[in-house]
């Protein structure tokens, strides 16, 4: 945005503004400085450089249990590790990065999409993502002092209970989800006020761009799936530590209760991983193919039945407890519903390309490989929703291979191809294309040779979860070839952090639209400034770069000396008053540190939830007390 | 963009202490979060006691009727208080914030000394067997989001009677009365599991 | 791989026949029923996978040809001003679109319908008259073995190793000693959990004989992955008389080794967890050894039933299966050999 352009800015009136803004938004400096941030862009960034550390976290776990299963009666790990490292793998995939990866992804973009300056609750923000990390330095302290947890990311008991899996190792497992899912509720209820209430004045929801559409069903889905989980973990927390009954058999309680939780939340979870993933394929296909998204509202509708739907078919994954037959066929159904509404955007998306002028950017690669492995995908995702067919093939590597092209082809791909397409904006550099296509390329080969064979194991009757195999069940060639897969795929991860490193040091600079985007985020700076817009943009189209550039339309009259931004009515976005959000403060980190005092402590000692209550009650009181005048005058 | 139309929203005011503010949205979420929980609670409940024969199970007295009937009535009188507060916190009404947070305290306290001694008159702990369990997680998370509740509205009064405030601590005011309100209606689906569940299942075996 | 008529020749099937055909392994696949309730699983399977391959294929020409149409005069259309094709070009997109997902409703109603009359059909072998009950219970890491009889004389119990008549049905009632187990015999039915303080059912019938490699499938702990079953289906007569030896007790050992082999048992821990009937030996913490000697492996299948195997086991059971829970007794060497004999000698 360069506005001195315009008629209407006096070029000395502007800078001396633009000094101001500059000076209201600037980071605080020092340590205490850095733990104050509150930004948007840097706590969105954290919250990606972090989930990506996990995943590389996670990626050492996989190999290593695929060098277990190389062999038959391999001896690289015993039962015992195998065990802490499969669950640790999907543990850490699940809750340490797909899920933060996302809300990071979506702090960063969303409030830039909208067109302002932050999210609605900056500091809230901050502390979701100092729980976030707390929730990661729980997990990993219980897996460098051989606590990882070893009974599944599911936890069922009673093998999880008190009886069979004595020791502290569940409780970690237990616990870290309580900080993630605070983590993910905060970014939910501050992505849904974001959206709701801060879109740039005529952005009406018919025209808020699609990935904000997608991150807006995501969050309700965390709304109403994360208490789900928060009450199963709960439950088994409490039964280990305080002597509850809820899940133990002996004293009434029932296993199958907390798989019927656990997985009313388990399989919304699979959705609030990927509709972001989806949005993040409408921006790029958008942008890549030059053209109008076809079928808008048939997306949107989509998404919003996938995010309704996703909570009427969690029993699919409990076929196998042996249900009553009319129930059974209630949820094959609902099952496979989702196969339409996830086919009815796969078909606009085609016709979109089939129709623009499409660019073949790397992120592009990634979009047409996100089309081939999660079709897949969710055609074995149909087979394990017929009640005959999941009775064999549950708990196989058939499953382990639909899941997986599920989530690496229906969220990692895409994701992959947002961080292409993002990273000059994040960076202000160009991020290499050329090596972006190999390693698109080398991820798309590794992927296939490591997860296909597996389809083919599991109906040949292997089960999951099992540390080795006798040599004699045939299982040998297609195990061995994921696991040379497992390596590619590792070799394609390696290519995408060199191709960042070096693109950071020797990218092109991209300037604020390099894509001839349509969204409003290509209207910021690359990297954008703190506050993000020098004016805040208004819409009069659902593309808003797209429209000539004398039609475009700002906002002016926000005080710019303190962090003001503009609240707008729900459904049309007419402005409606001004906003203070707060200045950097170091409240929430602390507030997170009591916090994580109660949580860590309780999983030893189940009064360090009152101590820790307390410390947090006076941490709140601390964040939420007046502060200087300047926040205070109207 | 290089805009040449504008708009002038300098005539808005800062701050807005209704629906439209985005706290009172964020607080929303946070409520419907509570309410799931809370929901899936309710449904674990039932879902345990249809799988047994005699609830609750032998030993257990069941939980007197009278008393956590009667603290109904400060618990629903202190929202009016809260409503009090949050309506003069609208109109900026110093001493009517006062009056209304003071109202919600005192009712609110009350009916939580009713609570603990009804409480206190369970012959059972949630060590005794499930249905122990049940109750106590109920009156624990339900207490636990009380006490946070009140010590909201304690900072509040003290904040107001030190004078020292602004929109922000008023629109603060108004988004609590929110969650007081939740607060107080989400015990009244959990004071009927509790209270009035076992006598109605078994007045119909 | 019985050849069956009714398989779909497609490509993809075909192919994939091949490759599952190609490496053939133990007796334990999904696609290779020897029973109508498998059979019946793995003709939806192919029906499915003939189908969906279909649907695979044209949605990835379909996303395949917006490749080609870029080199292929899409710059006629100018979209630089709107971007958005002309009207003519969106209708026409509608109608594609618009049809697809007729298509997909269509199609997933066909699979919906075709899985609920598989189910059905599978729900009514429980009609079935006259079927043998056998009451399998999950234990760390092991399969306890029950055959149900009104007649309480007719009562065999046994373990991890099921035989089963061909041709008759028979009700496999699960339940679990400890944590989540599920029963899995690919070649004759899908799974079905065993769940403490639940009974579940399953009913399984062999159309022919063979043995056949059944596995939990449900994550139990340390020793998940050793914990197999066998199952034998033998013709008619054939299983009676295998029956019918089993309930005997174990008789009397007259060789003074295995005499002192007897001994060795009965004075050792061994007595606390398993049973010998015929003898004094009434543990029911581990697998019943009555006819352990029959048997085609041991510690749940891990290893074969050898002398060298059964001796390396009793010796130091943490080295074969980590963590399992049979206790390591330190037998007296001169102990062992008669030990061994003995346990072999349990026909």
């Amino acid at each position: 945005m360069n506005p001195a352009q315009g008629p209407i800015f006096n070029t000395e009136e502007h800078a001396q503004e633009l000094t101001i803004l500059e000076r209201v938004w600037r980071h605080p400096r020092g340590i205490f400085g850095w733990l104050s941030f509150t930004t948007h862009q840097a706590i969105g960034m954290r919250y990606i450089v972090t989930a990506f550390i996990f995943l590389l976290a996670g990626g050492i776990e996989a190999l290593l249990m695929r060098t277990q299963l190389a062999f038959p009666n391999n001896t690289f790990l015993g039962p015992d590790r195998y065990n802490e490292i499969f669950t640790t793998h999907g543990t850490t995939m699940m809750f340490l990065f797909a899920v933060p990866v996302m809300e990071g992804m979506a702090v960063y973009l969303v409030p830039l999409m909208l067109g302002t300056r932050n999210v609605a609750f900056p500091r809230l923000n901050a502390f979701g993502y100092w729980m976030y990390l707390g929730g990661c330095l729980f997990l990993y302290w219980g897996v460098f002092t051989n606590t990882a947890p070893d009974i599944g990311w599911f936890a069922y008991p009673p093998l999880s209970g008190p009886e069979f899996s004595p020791g502290k190792r569940p409780d970690f497992w237990a616990q870290m989800i309580t900080f993630t899912e605070v983590s993910a509720m905060c970014v939910a209820a501050e992505i849904i006020a974001t959206i709701f209430k801060m879109r740039a004045p005529g952005m009406s929801l018919n025209r808020i761009p699609m990935y904000c559409w997608s991150m807006l069903v995501q969050s309700f889905m965390v709304i109403f799936a994360m208490p789900a989980i928060m009450i199963a973990s709960s439950m088994l927390l409490s039964d280990r530590t305080v002597s509850t009954h809820f899940v133990n058999p002996a004293e009434g309680g029932d296993p199958l209760m907390f798989q019927h939780v656990f997985w009313f939340f388990g399989h919304p979870e699979v959705y609030i991983i990927f509709i972001p993933a989806l949005g993040m394929v409408s921006s790029i296909v958008i942008s890549s193919s030059r053209r109008q998204v076809f079928g808008y509202t048939a997306i949107v509708l989509s998404l919003i039945a996938t995010g309704f739907i996703g909570f009427g078919l969690w029993v699919h994954h409990m076929f196998a407890t042996g249900l009553p037959q009319i129930g059974e066929a209630y949820f094959t159904a609902a099952s496979m519903m989702i196969a339409i509404t996830s086919g009815v955007q796969i078909f606009c998306w085609i016709a979109t390309l089939w129709t623009g002028r499409l660019r073949m950017t790397a992120a592009m690669y990634f979009v047409f490989g996100f089309i081939a492995i999660f079709v897949l995908g969710g055609l074995t995702g149909v087979v394990l929703a017929s009640v005959p067919l999941d009775l064999q093939v549950h708990d196989t590597y058939f499953v382990v291979a639909h899941f997986h092209y599920v989530l690496i082809g229906g969220a990692l791909f895409p994701l992959f191809g947002a961080f292409h397409h993002w990273f000059p904006k994040m960076t202000g550099q160009m991020i290499d294309e050329k090596l972006g296509k190999i390693t698109f390329w080398i991820l798309f080969m590794g992927f296939n040779l490591t997860f296909f064979p597996m389809h083919i194991l599991g109906l040949k009757g292997m089960p999951r979860r099992v540390y080795t195999y006798p040599p004699d069940m045939g299982w040998a060639a297609a195990s061995g070839l994921a696991t040379v897969g497992a390596f590619v795929i590792a070799i394609g991860g390696l290519l995408f952090i060199a191709n960042v490193l070096w693109s950071r040091k020797h990218g092109k600079l991209a300037g604020n639209n390099p894509w001839d985007a349509d969204s409003l985020e290509w209207a910021a700076a690359s990297p954008p400034k703190n506050y993000n817009f020098a004016y805040l943009p208004a819409v009069t189209s659902r593309y808003p770069l797209w429209v000539a550039p004398e039609d475009q339309v700002i906002v002016t009259g926000l005080r710019n000396d303190r962090r003001e931004v503009l609240v707008t009515t729900l459904m049309d976005a007419e402005p409606h008053h001004r906003y203070v959000l707060p200045p950097p403060s170091i409240w929430p980190f602390l507030t997170a540190v009591a916090v994580t005092i109660g949580f860590a402590g309780s999983v030893f000692n189940a009064w360090y939830i009152t101590w820790g209550s307390i410390l947090s009650g006076i941490c709140f009181i601390g964040w939420f007390w007046p502060r200087r005048p300047v926040e205070l005058e109207p | 963009m290089t805009g040449t139309r504008t708009i002038d929203v300098s005539g808005l005011k800062p701050w807005n202490i209704s629906i439209q503010a985005p706290l009172w949205w964020g607080q929303l979420s946070i409520i419907l979060i509570e309410a799931t929980m809370f929901s899936i609670l309710i449904a674990t409940y039932f879902y345990t006691r249809l799988r047994m024969d005699v609830w609750p199970p032998p030993g257990d007295r069941f939980p007197g009727l009278l008393l956590p009937s009667l603290a109904l009535i400060p618990l629903i009188l202190s929202a009016g208080g809260s409503y009090l507060a949050s309506e003069a916190a609208k109109k900026n009404d110093r001493p009517g914030m006062i009056i209304g947070l003071g109202l919600n305290l005192i009712l609110a306290i009350l009916f939580f000394v009713l609570r603990v001694i009804e409480w206190h008159s369970l012959n059972f702990n949630w060590m005794e067997d499930i249905y122990g369990s049940f109750v106590w997680a109920f009156l624990g998370l339900h207490s636990f989001d009380y006490i946070a509740g009140l010590v909201e509205t304690v900072v509040f009064l003290v904040i107001i009677l030190g004078g020292r405030y602004a929109e922000r601590e008023r629109l603060g005011i108004h988004v609590d009365s929110l969650v007081w309100y939740f607060i107080v209606g989400i015990w009244i689906p959990i004071y009927i599991v509790i209270y009035w569940g076992p006598h109605l299942v078994e007045t119909a075996q | 791989m019985t050849a069956e008529p009714m398989k779909p020749a497609t490509l993809v099937s075909t192919i994939l026949l091949l490759v599952l055909n190609g490496c053939a392994g133990h007796q334990q696949s999904a696609v290779d029923a020897a029973g109508p309730q498998a059979g019946r699983i793995e003709t939806l399977f192919w029906f499915f996978l003939a189908i969906l391959g279909a649907v695979f294929i044209i949605v990835m020409a379909a996303a395949a040809w917006t490749l080609t149409k870029r080199h292929r005069g899409i710059e006629q259309e100018p979209l630089e001003r709107t971007h958005l094709p002309p009207p003519q070009t969106e209708t026409r997109l509608t109608r594609v679109v618009t049809i697809a997902t007729i298509a997909t409703v269509v199609i997933l109603f066909v699979l919906l319908v075709s899985s609920i009359v598989t189910g059905k059909g599978m729900a009514e072998f429980a009609n079935s008259k006259n079927p043998m009950v056998i009451e399998v219970t999950g234990w760390q890491w092991w399969w306890q073995v029950r055959y149900q009889n009104s007649d309480p004389q007719q009562v065999l119990d046994t373990a991890n190793e099921i035989h089963i008549p061909v041709g008759r049905p028979v009700m496999i009632r699960g339940t679990s000693q400890d944590v989540i187990h599920s029963f899995w015999v690919p070649n004759l039915h899908g799974k079905r959990d065993l769940i403490p303080s639940r009974i579940t059912t399953e009913w399984i019938e062999a159309d022919h004989p063979g043995v056949f490699r059944g596995q939990c499938a449900e994550f139990c702990g340390l020793q998940h992955a050793h914990m197999s079953v066998w199952v034998v289906a033998e013709p008619g007569d054939k299983f009676q008389a295998w029956f019918n030896s089993q309930l005997q007790p174990a008789p009397a050992p007259t060789d003074p080794v295995l005499q002192r082999g007897q001994q060795v048992f009965l004075n050792y821990a061994c007595v606390y967890c398993h049973t010998i009937r015929g003898t004094t030996a009434a543990g029911q913490n581990g697998p019943d050894l009555t006819h352990f000697g029959t048997r085609q492996g041991l510690a749940a299948n891990t290893l074969p039933n050898s002398m060298g195997n059964l001796g390396g086991w009793i010796v130091n059971p943490q080295s074969v299966k980590p963590g399992n829970h049979m206790a390591t007794i330190a037998v007296n060497p001169d102990d062992l050999q008669p030990l061994l004999q003995y346990l072999q000698s349990l026909k």
